[in-house]
């Protein structure tokens, strides 16, 4: 630390804090204050909304139909599914690898970091197409091991396939991340200690679980957070793949099943093209994916060194 | 590329085979066919192992591909119920016509206007406030790490209407550099986290022996400390760039829908959406768009183990 005065303190600060203020701070209070009134597209030109207390909140989280809790838990499922799944497929992809026989390294880590490289709406946007009924590849697949002209899932047009495709295009984002991560961590790890405990009889799966695994744990933690927190907030793998359907109910106002929380505000806001749009329920909304998010976060502290970090 | 982890685990691989080959030595006074069965069940699990990595490089390579000659490939032969995995004509065509009859070329401008402005005012503004952050001791200091931490989770999208109004405000709604100020918003506190990171890192030493050579701290921070940062300064502002080149929902919601004030994903969303779009100019887009970016991104692979991994995400 370096003694310095005040003023010096200030002027290094202030150009940082003060945009952060302007874009950062100010759109947060400003949407909160939002949330607390009835403002919408009739009331905005003459200025005549008002404060109407936490009503919006009684709304979103009750006369909806539940809508808002349905979106939260659905997308609650598909965070936990996705994580659970690609972090382990990283960690096998990664101890595959990382195996002391397993020649070719350098080849399988690249080809298969790749997909971590390409642009997530290039990712989303090449799925969709490999899931078209008709002309997608995965789909001719079917058709060439079934022999059956007809055959084909539809993939994007019901509940279950659809949430699986975001699934799966998730994971082959995602995936890679998770292998980076692991053969980091797993080249850290000594071969004597492994091979100390082989000397001691101690089984593959015992290596794994007592050796291994603790000493992943540091590296892996932070990384499923992260990923946890990142996969709430996905957007474009969902929405440019099913955008956010298929909408089975009959009611256009209903969340379809893959309209997890970032989808169904961006479609909240776009209010079906809609004139009227209430902006007070929107930023409710937004306010309590705030706290959601901001609640992941605060959890996350616990398991970085974060914690100790601002302290030093 | 990637040479150092590699040539790392090489050598540890030679010497664990030379320990394994030690082990079945060992064992090996103990009845052949034993030795034998292990060595059988040893070699299938490493079979098995090429097996499932076979799998996921086809699971990873496979989409890759079939994009990359889908671009090839004429109009027609996509419209087919079969799988087809050469193209039977190949042709640049696609890349002619998006090129030449689409505004693609605008939509890249468009996507390397906002990304670059925005890392630059981020950049600019985090620098200093993360150099304090690192090394200054002030009242208030640890509350506004843990709020800039939170901050980081906040998406602009939640404040899509705060920033409608300040565009308005600014005169900048529907505009490419209205909508790098609101990539700014959340470069600007990733930056201060991950640049902070790295000032840690610096020993504080550099700053003192300066002082008494008789330099001013600014002096020391322009001259030492910045260049000294130049590489977490780099991964800071690739991710920043690569985060906007990415970004979709806000650029929808801010630009003009008008066809030439599109940002990349945007334009390419548009050009799928269209029902009537051959996919074949949409695959050579997705191509012109994803390998300079994949490129970049395996060319730079260990910089960013060293320059991102020493930021915010320590392990």
């Amino acid at each position: 630390m370096l003694r310095v005065s005040r003023m010096t303190i200030a002027a290094y600060l202030l150009p940082t804090f003060l945009v952060i203020a302007l874009i950062d701070l100010y759109p947060i209070f400003y949407t909160f204050n939002l949330s607390f009134t009835n403002k919408s597209t009739f009331n905005t030109l003459d200025n005549s909304y008002h404060y109407i207390g936490v009503k919006n909140y009684q709304y979103v989280l009750q006369q909806t139909g539940g809508d808002f809790v349905q979106v939260l838990l659905i997308t609650a499922f598909y965070v936990v599914v996705c994580v659970a799944l690609f972090a382990f497929l990283g960690l096998i992809t990664a101890m595959a690898v990382n195996h002391p026989r397993v020649r070719g390294k350098g080849f399988w880590g690249n080809a298969l970091i790749l997909p971590w490289t390409v642009p997530t709406f290039v990712t989303a946007l090449i799925w969709k197409f490999l899931y078209n009924y008709n002309f997608g590849p995965l789909n001719q697949i079917i058709r060439l091991v079934t022999h059956n002209a007809s055959a084909g899932i539809l993939w994007l047009d019901q509940p279950t396939p659809a949430f699986i495709a975001v699934v799966i295009a998730n994971i082959w984002m995602s995936y890679p991340f998770f292998m980076v991560i692991s053969l980091g961590a797993l080249q850290s790890i000594p071969a004597d200690l492994l091979e100390a405990a082989q000397v001691d009889g101690a089984s593959g799966w015992q290596r794994f679980r007592y050796i291994m695994l603790p000493l992943l744990r540091p590296a892996l933690l932070p990384a499923t957070i992260l990923s946890a927190i990142t996969t709430f907030q996905m957007f474009n793998t969902v929405y440019l793949i099913t955008a956010g359907g298929p909408f089975t109910s009959g009611n256009i106002n209903n969340p379809g099943a893959t309209e997890f929380l970032m989808v169904y505000m961006f479609d909240r806001i776009q209010n079906n093209g809609n004139f009227f749009v209430n902006y007070g329920h929107i930023a409710t909304v937004a306010v309590l994916v705030f706290i959601v998010l901001f609640a992941l976060t605060m959890m996350s502290l616990r398991f970085t060194n974060l914690a100790r970090e601002t302290k030093r | 590329m990637n040479e150092q982890p590699v040539s790392a685990a090489s050598i540890k691989a030679v010497t664990a085979t030379g320990t394994a080959t030690k082990t079945v030595a060992i064992t090996g006074e103990r009845a052949g066919v034993a030795s034998l069965f292990r060595r059988f069940r040893k070699n299938s699990s490493l079979a098995g192992i090429y097996v499932f990595l076979g799998l996921m490089t086809i699971f990873a390579l496979f989409p890759l591909y079939y994009v990359l000659q889908a671009s090839f490939n004429a109009t027609q032969a996509l419209i087919t119920t079969n799988l087809q995995l050469v193209p039977t004509h190949p042709t640049l065509a696609n890349y002619q016509y998006v090129i030449q009859q689409e505004p693609f070329l605008r939509w890249l401008l468009n996507s390397i206007i906002a990304c670059g402005v925005a890392t630059l005012i981020a950049l600019i503004c985090a620098t200093s406030g993360a150099y304090a952050l690192a090394r200054f001791r002030f009242r208030g200091r640890q509350v506004s790490l843990l709020f800039l931490f939170a901050l980081q989770t906040f998406p602009g999208l939640l404040a899509i209407y705060a920033y409608y109004d300040i565009l308005t405000l600014l005169h900048l709604d529907g505009t490419i550099i209205g909508l790098s100020l609101v990539y700014a918003a959340g470069n600007i506190v990733f930056g201060v986290w991950n640049i902070k990171g790295y000032f840690d890192t610096l020993p504080i030493e550099l700053e003192e022996a300066a002082r008494v050579d008789g330099a001013s701290y600014f002096t020391t921070f322009m001259r030492i400390i910045l260049p000294l940062a130049a590489p977490a300064l780099a991964a800071s502002a690739l991710f920043m760039f690569i985060g906007g080149w990415n970004e979709f929902v806000l650029a929808k919601l801010i630009l003009n829908p008008d066809n030439n004030s599109l940002t990349v994903p945007v334009g390419l969303f548009q050009l799928q959406q269209d029902q009537y779009t051959p996919w074949g100019y949409f695959a050579a887009a997705s191509v012109l768009v994803s390998l300079p970016l994949m490129a970049l991104f395996l060319y730079l692979q260990r910089f960013f183990r060293s320059g991102l991994t020493i930021g915010s995400v320590k392990g």
